[in-house]
């Protein structure tokens, strides 16, 4: 790890290796992997029997896997190990090459193993699949302005709810570990790169090869069983599901291999001095997220592929008729589905402790409570599922001990409010952007987290589960405050990716749209939902027709809020006031290196002596 | 010295703004959740109706405590001028103040627990319990035979030759269902009676409620169930006895 590739070439010049890999990029991606799914479609509709069950869900399967092998061969991910089974192994110039040196933006749109060229790639895909999901929650919106609009038919709606439901969930989990775990971790643990660089560049593309399966679900259509993938509906779906339940598959194997590379990052590249209470509490929350999702993710991999073996050959696991049971696919669903959500909560709520210790100009408050308070989220979220399925008839006598794990949540919960609140708590509060988010976020995560605590309460939950209730309540947390969380450390880690501070006055105004549409619109969801509306709905009737109407309104309100965003991110990319490398004068290693970052990082690894919160300490 | 007084009056403030905000939360969960909420037609819905009242009354100093901190630190706490500002206090903590907040957090939650525990024992409310119950063979005055399929819900009372689309219930006696579907998952859920439960293909699975007031209500599904999901819903009357024997008997032995 002291060795550097930097210091072996002559400074400037263009590294000579590349090989294969210089031929190779995302559009030889694209062509290798429409090739590959063509091949696959061909091949399997020639010799697969036309006549049996289940042939065109193994067609649609094995296209979905030519897709994604096609797509992993023309980015150059299976390269190096093709060269390293035939003995001409990468060399140090094929490395420098695959690291972007000098290559200027191309690198971009490359296999390209720089973590901080995959932080960049992930803050892309993340508003993709964030515009993609917003779209589509303004189709269902639109459709529900008034009362039996039909804005688009019935068919169209429940793939519109099925996929805004899925590609938002990836988005979020993707939101903040995805660009910033990279970005940022391996500089603030003080490391050169991640501990597995082209396993780094696996994960980007990986997860850019489950897109246009997903969406393409959404062209094909008929997908009537939501993001839960309810069996026996799911089984009975169009084909359409065999793409979402496959982007999944692809998904998952990206998580996965992002996940054990950050954990093995933070535990084995830390420089020399960074013990592990030294660690920004913000890597600390990355890892604990990673271990989860390396709990979590595996039960989606099983949940998915049970369902499309059902489809493909005839299995019987979810199927009633047949020996299975739908209460199978839901505890395999939730075991994965409630540990996720805190996948996607713990590294938004560590990015804004960050965020808030170096505005409020004052040390993390109870560096252990915050740690404690994560990891003992991340160990209760896998012993609440079923609390996702109180009123589906499923062993009624556990309702009691799910309860408790629920309502015990609210306790490590609460305790990070604790430290939040306590780091602001006579500190030096310096409203710049990135503040505004955290606030926002302290305001909408107790209504989220509140009403959370009424749906883990059973007679309650008899009445509202399955209602608008639980669709603004999930709102609130993921809207509210992930993507609040989101929002606010791209603001504040903006100006070490560009060198730019995000334009102030625009970030402001989408802050304030943002804000506004959220309590608009999800309050009055609430009201729909105490007032008795299901889920789900296509249309409704006249008693819920003020609270939809003001819905639709704070979600257009929410949409332009967004676009302004992604305006300000645009144009302030190259036309930003600029902002040195430290604009916020933190003490975190990521703010110690220059902007822009250079390769790998560190001219000399640092030596640490103390952690990052040295606020009103003497030096 | 400066400091202790300093720490007094924000004490003092931030104690103020919470007293104002727990007084404002409070109100509002004692008088907009009932309002908000559908006429109670059941005793399990009047007490969901009143946990939901307690929940958000018990919640409001907790939601005052964080927006008042907050609303402290964005004024008087807030750096004006220009450029960074300068350091703040080193606090890294402070146990009192965090065992506090976590005896605090505790005993909400665990008062939470009892009243909700509790009122999942008792025997006048809550579908999980009949659930367990009726597994052991129940003990309803009236049964009635829930089936579902897209996209439409049917009634039919065993014992009798009744078959229905409407729920016919008589008021004031217990009444268990037996609930399946035909085809997908549906979510059987009686909107101003406080009791759902899925309708699984394969499996019957059984909720109860004790309707306590004449009237005609509405029965929601509540889980997707393909196209006309949004449609599928009926009436819900409950009648006296006599008008319930009466309705009876004057159905048709087919339909």
């Amino acid at each position: 790890m002291t060795t550097t590739l930097e210091h072996l070439t002559p400074v400037g010049a263009d590294p000579a290796g590349g090989g294969l890999h210089r031929r190779l990029n995302f559009f030889t991606a694209l062509i290798f992997g429409g090739l590959s799914a063509f091949i696959a479609w061909a091949l399997s509709h020639h010799f697969l029997n036309s006549d049996g069950s289940g042939f065109s869900d193994q067609v649609t399967v094995l296209a979905s896997i030519g897709w994604v092998l096609g797509f992993e061969l023309g980015i150059g991910a299976l390269t190096p190990i093709g060269r390293w089974i035939i003995g001409k192994d990468q060399v140090r110039d094929d490395e420098l090459y695959l690291a972007g040196k000098n290559m200027g933006v191309r690198r971009h749109w490359k296999y390209c193993t720089d973590h901080k060229v995959v932080g960049v790639q992930y803050i892309v895909v993340t508003a993709i699949l964030l515009g993609a999901g917003g779209i589509l929650a303004m189709g269902i919106r639109t459709n529900l302005m008034t009362p039996g609009l039909h804005f688009v038919n019935q068919q169209v709606y429940n793939s519109f709810l099925s996929v805004h439901g899925m590609v938002m969930i990836l988005a979020l989990i993707v939101a903040v570990a995805g660009p910033w775990a990279n970005f940022v971790v391996p500089i603030m643990v003080g490391a050169r790169d991640m501990a597995f660089p082209r396993l780094n560049a696996l994960s980007l593309w990986t997860l850019v090869a489950a897109i246009p399966l997903l969406l393409g679900s959404l062209a094909i259509g008929g997908l009537d069983m939501g993001w839960v993938t309810q069996a026996p509906i799911s089984e009975q779906t169009g084909v359409g599901f065999d793409l979402f339940a496959m982007a999944i598959v692809t998904f998952t194997i990206s998580t996965t291999v992002a996940g054990i590379n950050t954990i093995c990052t933070v535990m084995t590249m830390r420089t020399k001095g960074m013990n592990l209470e030294r660690l920004p509490i913000f890597v600390w929350a990355s890892v604990v997220a990673a271990a989860l999702g390396l709990y979590a993710f595996p039960f989606f991999l099983v949940v998915m592929s049970l369902n499309l073996a059902d489809r493909m050959v005839g299995t019987s696991f979810f199927v009633a008729s047949q020996g299975g049971t739908g209460w199978l696919q839901e505890n395999l669903f939730w075991l994965m589905g409630h540990p996720e959500v805190y996948v996607i909560l713990i590294p938004a709520v560590g990015a804004l402790m960050e965020i808030t210790t170096v505005f409020a100009r004052k040390p993390l408050f109870s560096y252990r409570t915050a740690l404690g308070s994560m990891v003992s989220l991340a160990g209760l979220s896998a012993l609440v599922w079923a609390h996702h399925m109180f009123t589906t008839g499923w062993a009624p006598s556990l309702g009691g001990p799910f309860m408790v794990t629920t309502e015990m949540i609210s306790i490590p919960t609460g305790l990070m409010f604790l430290v939040i609140l306590g780091t602001l708590w006579r500190g030096n509060i310096w409203m710049r952007l990135p503040m505004y988010w955290v606030f926002g976020f302290l305001f909408n995560f107790i209504i989220g987290g509140v009403t959370g605590i009424y749906l883990s309460d059973i007679p309650v939950d008899n009445q509202m589960h399955g209602t608008m209730f639980v669709v603004a309540h999930f709102h609130y947390v993921f809207v509210g405050s992930v993507l609040f969380g989101a929002i606010g450390a791209l603001c504040f880690w903006y100006p070490k990716v560009t060198g730019r501070f995000l334009d102030e006055r625009l970030g402001k105004l989408s802050f304030w749209l943002v804000f506004v549409g959220v309590q608009v619109t999800f309050l009055s969801m609430f009201v729909s939902g105490l007032r008795g509306m299901s889920r789900r709905y296509s249309s409704y009737e006249m008693i819920f027709e003020h609270t939809n109407l003001i819905s639709t309104m704070g979600a257009y309100t929410i949409m332009a809020g967004m676009l302004v965003l992604l305006g300000a991110v645009i144009t302030s990319w190259t036309g930003g006031e600029p902002s040195g490398p430290n604009p916020w004068k933190s003490k975190t290693l990521e703010w110690l290196v220059p902007t822009p970052v250079p390769l790998e990082n560190f001219e000399v690894l640092p030596v640490i002596t103390s952690d990052p919160y040295t606020y009103g300490e003497a030096q | 010295m400066t400091n202790q007084n300093d720490n007094k009056k924000h004490h003092r403030d931030i104690f103020i703004v919470w007293a104002l905000l727990t007084v404002i939360g409070v109100l509002v969960g004692l008088y907009a959740t009932p309002w908000l909420m559908p006429k109670s037609a059941s005793h399990t819905m009047s007490m969901g109706i009143l946990t939901m009242v307690i929940f958000t009354v018990a919640a409001a100093p907790v939601a005052a405590l964080v927006y008042a901190v907050c609303l402290y630190a964005l004024t008087i706490w807030r750096h004006r001028g220009e450029g960074v500002p300068a350091d703040g206090p080193a606090i890294r903590g402070n146990g009192p103040a965090t065992v506090l907040w976590l005896v605090g957090s505790t005993v909400l939650t665990l008062f939470l627990l009892i009243w909700g525990l509790g009122l999942l024992g008792s025997d006048q409310s809550a579908g999980a319990k009949a659930s367990i119950e009726a597994a052991n063979g129940g003990s309803a005055e009236i049964t009635v035979d829930v089936t579902a399929q897209q996209w439409l819900w049917s009634f039919s009372y065993p014992g009798t030759h009744v078959k229905s689309l409407d729920l016919y219930l008589p008021v004031n006696k217990d009444v268990e269902f037996n609930v399946t579907s035909k085809d997908v998952v549906h979510g059987f859920w009686i909107v101003q009676m406080g009791i759902k439960v899925n309708a699984n293909p394969g499996v019957i699975t059984t909720t109860s409620v004790t309707p306590d007031k004449i009237g005609t209500y509405t029965i929601r599904c509540t889980e997707i169930c393909g196209l006309d999901h949004a449609f599928m819903m009926t009436k819900v009357h409950v009648v006296s006895e006599a008008d319930f024997q009466k309705w009876l008997a004057s159905q048709p032995t087919r339909i």
